[in-house]
């Protein structure tokens, strides 16, 4: 088992020694800040019917628990889901396939690995569940008890499962991490649809999450105590008229041995996807599997030299173009080249579905999937040089902040918008012009943010975490996330936007222009 | 074309330098730079190819501070780095391209100009290929062709020959011979041949610091007399290894023929001819 912890701490130390893990940390504490809303805020998070609990350490520890467990699950996915790919990419995996190491130690190596990376965040969250109560919980005594068993029984296997199917996802969709998101996607929204609108009690034993047990525990509570047949009717960030909320003392629930039980059962079950998983994991004999065709030419041309004839002064005259336009043009076709080519059968399935869905849903549904479906194409637009080791060309080439960087912004924005353009035309042809400009700003807020992020934790991890968040929380109508105009009109609002794009422009030219001559 | 070196330094920490108070300069020509992992070789590179700042000190070229005015030099530059990367979705002829933009050259001869080197670097059969299916080798070759599509007069080579077979190197140190005429080259390797069959003249460095420069011949004069040869029992190479700088040594079944620096050689050695090799192993130990 020693060598097997050493994979673990050396692969958790490589991953939380970053920008974008830190990053990741400081968001998720403002995260959690807002899963007890202050006194006066116009949200509510937990709610059972029209009541909410008072802010003792129950009502925070449960409240908070199953936030993190919803929370860290969604994201928690897309956090995790690169640990075999990073082995791939440095190449340490053919290093670990030639060791002793069976399959399933090394991919439950994974999992632990994975598990830890989101119990530091977890424990982060954890430590801000508690300040929350100091902060919002006056009046009532502090206990410890009710924020450590729903952490421990909700928050803990869930993870784990996270974790686990994070590895599982890898070894079966690896080369098509977009394919991964969309099913983790689907399978998310599948649980939580179930979790929160069945009535069967069985369902807090087939809930990954952990979080029906607590919510079915708080409205058993409303009913022998406040004699009301209620229901958890939201989980997540609700704004509503709060004049017609009313308060209850909450004093926790009884934890049912047969859920803690189905709780290790999903541990076990994890392991088992763990198990069968390693049967079909490639041991890094990816190469093949990738390319045939690459086999063929290396044994067929490597074998040629360099004739060493070439005379610099019989080449063409070089001729100056300092245009922007060659650019533009490279980083259209990689990013129309990036990932499968099968995969933009989906994207012109979008821009079908934007020409003949109604109107709101093309723009307030459908648009923001297609654009979350570039994902991989824009996490790494500024990043690709670093990655491909190519920024040694890029940063020592004639201004590559004014020309190179707007290239590839103007790039990512071609794309958004001709992803858009159905809808775009069919408000241009009613006349509508105020949403075809807010469609145009999102398309450029969403580049230049994956641009800004990229740039400004050196990986295309980030964005694509918090692009997936905010394609979440748009598709469940958070107004204050809408990057595109699907639920704001006004000019005001488009000011708003305008704003924030100088900022990440600015602040992404100015960290580039540094990068560039710190190397 | 001037391009010199003033009082460079680059500290990463406290007492952790990458280069120290370094200076040089270069006309036309081939210099060589030799020295171990961590000498600071690729440090001086990068500052020279604008992709790193340096602490203290100028690089100029005709004049002009580069390290203020990176794009005067950027203009002219070629420069293949150690360990470089390439887009493998595009094939040679969209990455050249590519690279050609980036270097503003452009116009109509732009595509006979990548035609003319990828002949030049044996890629025409594979140049329609995406680039993620070469082989290392092919990799450096359109990494050697990409430096020089711009006309350079700067050129820096950092380890160009890793990934070339034996006869691609030498072909390769034919290739930049030729260019040496009205260009700065900078070579570094650690592979000394490399070095002594074509530098005009050699760097030494050690820890950040350059320790000698000068013409090859300079630099080896420096151990006339001083270098020498003989044959020991096995059993006494440890021993010997301890009286004498060894800076080789070759196991023959029951002896070991050992080469040697010493101003009071030990009885039975023969004197020998010192190479760019001798005097870089020299040089580097006595700088401990």
């Amino acid at each position: 088992m020693n060598y097997t912890g050493s994979i673990i701490k050396a692969d958790y130390l490589q991953r939380t020694r970053s920008y974008a893990f830190l990053i990741t940390l400081a968001i998720s504490l403002c995260i959690a800040y807002t899963f007890v809303p202050a006194p006066g805020a116009t949200y509510t998070t937990v709610r059972v019917g029209n009541f909410v609990g008072v802010y003792n350490a129950a009502w925070i520890g449960y409240v908070t628990a199953i936030m993190t467990s919803v929370f860290l699950s969604l994201i928690g996915f897309y956090l995790v889901n690169n640990s075999i790919r990073k082995d791939i990419d440095t190449e340490v995996g053919m290093i670990i396939a030639t060791t002793p190491i069976t399959n399933f130690k090394y991919l439950l190596s994974k999992v632990l690995s994975n598990f830890l990376v989101l119990l530091s965040i977890c424990t982060i969250v954890f430590a801000m569940s508690i300040a929350l109560f100091f902060l919002r919980g006056k009046g009532f005594s502090f206990e410890i008890t009710p924020f450590i068993l729903p952490y421990t029984f909700v928050v803990l296997p869930a993870l784990f499962f996270i974790s686990s199917l994070a590895v599982v996802a890898e070894v079966f969709f690896g080369r098509w991490p977009v394919i991964q998101y969309i099913l983790f996607f689907i399978l998310f929204n599948m649980i939580m649809a179930e979790v929160t609108t069945s009535n069967d009690a069985g369902m807090t034993l087939f809930d990954p999450f952990g979080v029906k047990a607590v919510t079915t525990g708080m409205e058993e509570f409303v009913r022998s105590h406040l004699h009301k047949h209620l229901q958890v009717t939201s989980m997540g960030f609700n704004f509503v008229a709060k004049q017609d909320i009313k308060t209850f003392v909450f004093e926790g629930i009884q934890w049912q041995p047969a859920f803690i039980a189905s709780r290790f059962a999903w541990i076990c079950f994890s392991l088992l996807l763990i198990f069968i998983s390693s049967k079909f994991f490639h041991r890094f004999d990816v190469k093949e599997r990738i390319s045939i065709k690459k086999k063929k030419l290396t044994t067929t041309i490597s074998s040629g030299l360099i004739t060493g004839d070439i005379q610099l002064a019989a080449l063409p005259a070089i001729t100056p173009a300092y245009g922007i336009m060659p650019f533009i043009k490279t980083e259209l076709l990689m990013l129309f080249r990036k990932g499968s080519k099968w995969f933009w059968l989906v994207n012109i399935g979008g821009m079908i579905a934007l020409i003949f869905a109604p109107l709101l849903i093309a723009h307030q549904i459908i648009l923001p999937v297609l654009w979350f479906l570039q994902v991989s194409r824009w996490s790494d637009l500024a990043t690709k040089e670093k990655t491909n080791r190519v920024h040694y060309f890029t940063y020592a080439a004639y201004k590559p902040v004014s020309r190179l960087l707007v290239s590839q912004i103007i790039a990512g924005i071609i794309l958004a918008v001709a992803l858009a353009f159905p809808v775009l035309v069919r408000y241009a042809a009613g006349g509508n012009l105020l949403p075809v400009a807010e469609i145009i700003i999102g398309a450029v807020l969403i580049v230049v943010f994956a641009v800004f992020l990229g740039i400004l934790s050196g990986g295309n991890k980030l964005f694509e975490i918090l692009f997936f968040l905010l394609t979440y929380c748009v598709v469940n109508h958070i107004p204050f996330l809408d990057y595109f105009g699907g639920m704001h009109n006004g000019l005001h609002y488009t000011g708003f936007m305008l704003m924030i794009i100088f900022f990440l422009v600015m602040m992404s030219f100015a960290l580039r222009k540094y990068e560039i001559r710190h190397l | 074309m001037v391009l010199s070196i003033q009082h460079l330094s680059k500290r990463y920490r406290k007492e952790k330098f990458g280069l120290k108070d370094y200076s040089l300069t270069i006309e036309n020509g081939i210099l060589g730079l030799l020295g171990p992992n961590g000498a600071g070789k690729s440090t001086l590179m990068k500052i020279i190819a604008t992709i790193s700042q340096p602490t203290e000190g100028i690089v100029t070229l005709d004049g002009h501070n580069i390290v203020r005015e990176p794009d005067y030099i950027r203009k002219v530059l070629g420069y293949l780095p150690q360990d470089f990367g390439v887009y493998a979705n595009l094939n040679a002829y969209e990455f050249l391209a590519y690279i050609a933009a980036m270097k503003g050259v452009g116009g109509s001869g732009l595509h006979k100009r990548i035609e003319m080197l990828l002949e030049g670097v044996n890629l025409v059969e594979a140049a329609r290929l995406p680039i993620g299916t070469y082989s290392g080798g092919m990799k450096q070759r359109i990494g050697i062709a990409q430096a020089l599509l711009n006309d350079p007069k700067v050129l820096i080579f950092d380890e160009p020959t890793v990934g070339l077979d034996p006869e691609e190197r030498v072909r390769f140190r034919n290739l930049i011979a030729g260019m040496a005429g009205d260009c700065i080259i900078f070579l570094s390797s650690h592979i000394v041949s490399d070095i002594e069959t074509i530098a005009d003249e050699v760097a030494i460095m050690k820890s950040g610091t350059l320790i000698a420069k000068g013409t090859q011949a300079a630099i080896i004069k420096q151990l006339d007399g001083r270098l020498f040869e003989t044959v020991i029992e096995n059993t006494l190479t440890d021993a010997f290894k301890t009286n004498y700088q060894v800076i080789d040594s070759m196991r023959q079944k029951d002896k070991t023929r050992v080469r040697y620096i010493s101003d009071a050689p030990a009885a039975g050695s023969v004197a020998c001819t010192a190479s760019l090799e001798d005097a870089y192993l020299f040089l580097t130990y006595n700088n401990r």
